[in-house]
């Protein structure tokens, strides 16, 4: 390596470390965490090993009985004993108790195991849950991601629909998009003007103007949504204008709903779309539309064939930011909206700190980046200009 | 230049080496949920150990959030020693080796009500969530969980806990199921379903809340009219001048834990401070300032202290519901999972 490449690479290792450190080992990690299933084996280390050889037909032989008395009974697994009657709960409901049953029972049953334990246990002599542990001794698992999916793998190791009454995660992947759309929509729709309005002021003037974007931009999301809760609740202060002026005849619902989330999330989230594009249209100089103009255009044709198509990239790069950025929202939605306005975060949220399974975590986030991409993708395709949004 | 940016590097690296062996040296910390509590805590407890033994305490501020909690063991930065967490956090921590196995030997086991001792954890204090509501807009209000649930008698909007914990068991009280059969009911595909369909019958009344702060503003500010909410907060907002009444017949409980962390460079003298902090003495001094509900037999029994607090958790357990954390370990994804379907139908 000559000085100057060592230099070179000495001069982008900084950024090079963030990449790596901040971005492609977290995503690597999740991805590991996302489909990796130790939990049995290492519970169940003999029971697993006895299990590889059974063909899966009615019920294991002895070896395999007494293997598990054995796992369970032992003292090393006194740690990994919890994870893993949580991790074949999750798979079927009810097999902790069995587990904790079994761990109680265990040492006071004597050979043939294959007699005592489903005297002890009346479970085990159902072949069911030996699948069950059986499918769940390799080391990957697709478990997480297709329930994230609402996808359930039988103890047979067949794939099934999650029941109507459990099944979740597509209707919430769907609303969180649905909502991030027409948040970007909206927000697109309301920055356009603002920021062509911005554009045409005097410098004094505009610094002024931007102020007033700028200032809230830089208050906490929690102080602003707090602030909408405030104003929209019941007997708040818009409540009350709308029925002191005679507009409603009672306070209408308006916090804990759809609406309000709308509200929130548009108002944490304008700045984003307004500043990319009153940069764009500030390099605009007024000659292409007096040259539009000059050539017979009348203002609407000036508008929708020359101003529009040249500040596209600024609209392109301003709807990629909001969208990214509400498909994560969780503070707002969970403040403001109500139980039917909840998004992909909030589940990720449920099962970091309440359920402690982080093999969903990983599952959703996941999920939710390969869908966020694969949006942005094909947006760039859909619309023209998009493609040089970066550039903007 | 590559030498000048080397030396830099250098530097830097060993400057972030000695802030992190700087971090080692660090006072005993104790972490819990905060509010009121705490501050009582700080005084009556934290304190009191620093000045019986002469080890400095430092206090922290969290939110139950367990990932915290398993990064710090997980990346041997071990920052909290003794901490305050939920009944099936204890349970499920312990499982997965985040809190160390109480010494026994250090802690006298005799001094908890029953129940309140557990492989991982001692007893902290009870807790518990029951209907109230503002007698200034109500002068009647649901005295029972099926009052509560009676739109009938009691038209209005209802307040509970986001989430299927204690709102089901509540659903499943009102539908006259008994105190002693709702986990049993509950356990079962039916037992769910019937509670869904009490629930149903006031669905479109429920305000869902997230924090414990929630019921207390949204029964203060009018947005509903009787709420599920922590007793400790609505006995407080009362005694600061609020007028709520709070029924006891319809009141779940469970109680925190001090647990050590596994790891924790201290967990001898955490041990030590998390038995001083639930002996007799130093609750006595923490009742007399803060309505606690401590699980130490002596304190939670003595005639006069229930006199003076009257909001005792753990002396209304005849009233109340006791949250079963085992079942919540085993159903809480699947009864999560239910409760999310039904609230987006």
């Amino acid at each position: 390596m000559s000085p100057k490449t060592r230099t070179s690479w000495l001069l982008i290792a900084p950024l090079l470390l963030l990449v790596v450190a901040g971005f492609i080992l977290p995503i690597g990690y999740t991805m590991i965490k996302a489909v990796e299933n130790p939990e049995v084996t290492a519970a169940l280390p003999r029971t697993a090993m006895v299990l590889d050889q059974w063909d899966g037909k009615d019920l294991p032989p002895e070896a395999a009985f007494r293997a598990l008395v054995e796992d369970i009974a032992g003292e090393s697994n006194g740690m990994t004993f919890g994870a893993m009657t949580r991790r074949l709960n999750f798979e079927l409901n009810g097999t902790r108790t069995i587990l904790l049953q079994t761990r109680r029972k265990a040492a006071s049953l004597e050979a043939p195991y294959s007699a005592s334990l489903p005297a002890a246990i009346p479970e085990w002599g159902n072949p069911e849950l030996w699948k069950l542990i059986k499918t769940n001794s390799s080391p990957v698992t697709a478990s997480y991601l297709l329930r994230a999916l609402d996808i359930e793998v039988s103890p047979e190791g067949t794939l099934e629909r999650v029941p109507a009454d459990r099944a979740i995660f597509i209707d919430l992947f769907t609303r969180t998009f649905w909502i991030s759309i027409w948040v970007t929509l909206i927000c697109a729709v309301l920055a356009y003007p603002t920021a062509y309005y911005i554009s045409t002021l005097s410098d004094r003037a505009a610094s002024y103007a931007m102020l007033l974007v700028l200032v809230p931009f830089w208050t906490s999301i929690l102080v602003r949504t707090t602030a909408w809760f405030i104003l929209l609740q019941t007997e708040g202060p818009i409540n009350n204008a709308l029925v002191g002026v005679g507009i409603l005849q009672e306070p209408a619902q308006l916090i804990f709903t759809r609406f309000a989330v709308y509200v929130a999330m548009v108002h944490v989230l304008l700045p984003f779309q307004i500043l990319p594009l009153y940069s764009v249209m500030k390099r605009q100089g007024p000659q292409y539309l007096r040259a539009a103009a000059s050539l017979g255009a009348p203002p609407w044709r000036q508008f929708l064939s020359v101003y529009l198509p040249l500040t596209f990239p600024g609209v392109a790069a301003g709807a990629a930011m909001v969208f990214m950025l509400s498909v994560g929202f969780y503070v707002t939605p969970a403040l403001v909206g109500g139980l039917q306005d909840q998004m992909v975060s909030y589940y990720i949220a449920f099962f970091t700190n309440q359920s402690i399974n982080f093999g969903m975590v990983a599952a959703l986030s996941l999920l939710l980046l390969a869908m966020t991409g694969t949006i942005i993708v094909i947006a760039r395709r859909l619309i023209p200009n998009a493609g040089n949004s970066i550039q903007a | 230049m590559t030498m000048r940016i080397l030396s830099v590097l250098t530097a830097t690296a060993a400057k972030a080496v000695a802030m992190a062996s700087a971090s080692m040296a660090r006072d005993l910390t104790i972490v819990g949920f905060g509010g009121g509590y705490q501050d009582s805590a700080r005084e009556a407890l934290f304190k009191g150990y620093q000045e019986a033994t002469g080890t400095p305490v430092a206090d922290d501020v969290y939110n139950g959030e367990m990932a915290k909690i398993y990064g710090m063991v997980q990346t041997g930065n071990v920052t909290y020693d003794a901490i305050m967490v939920e009944a099936p956090e204890l349970v499920r921590g312990c499982e997965d080796g985040i809190f160390a196995k109480i010494d026994y030997s250090v802690i006298n086991r005799d001094k908890f009500i029953e129940g309140a001792t557990s492989e991982c954890g001692i007893g902290g204090t009870g807790w518990g969530a029951a209907v109230f509501y503002d007698t200034v807009r109500h002068p009647e209000g649901p005295k029972t969980v099926a009052d509560f649930f009676d739109v009938e008698k009691f038209p209005g909007k209802r307040s509970m806990r986001t989430g299927p914990k204690m709102t089901l068991e509540a659903a499943l009280l009102a539908d006259g199921v008994a105190k002693e059969d709702v986990y049993k009911v509950l356990a079962t595909d039916e037992g769910v379903a019937r509670a869904f369909v009490k629930l149903d019958t006031i669905k479109d009344q429920i305000v869902w809340w997230k924090s414990g702060a929630q019921p207390l503003q949204l029964v203060g500010s009018g947005e509903v009219d009787y709420a599920f909410g922590y007793t400790g907060r609505v006995i407080k907002a009362n005694s600061e001048g609020s007028k709520y009444q709070l029924d006891w017949d319809t009141l779940f409980y469970s109680i925190d834990y001090w647990a050590v962390v596994e790891g924790s460079p201290m967990k001898d003298e955490a041990m030590k401070l998390i038995n001083w902090i639930t002996d007799e003495g130093p609750l006595r001094k923490q009742a007399a300032i803060w309505p606690i509900s401590p699980a130490n037999k002596a304190v939670n029994e003595d005639p006069e202290i229930q006199k003076a607090n009257p909001g005792m958790v753990l002396n209304h357990s005849a009233e109340g519901l006791f949250i079963n954390t085992e079942f919540w370990i085993e159903h809480g994804d699947e009864l999560e999972a239910k409760f999310t379907a039904w609230a987006a139908q």
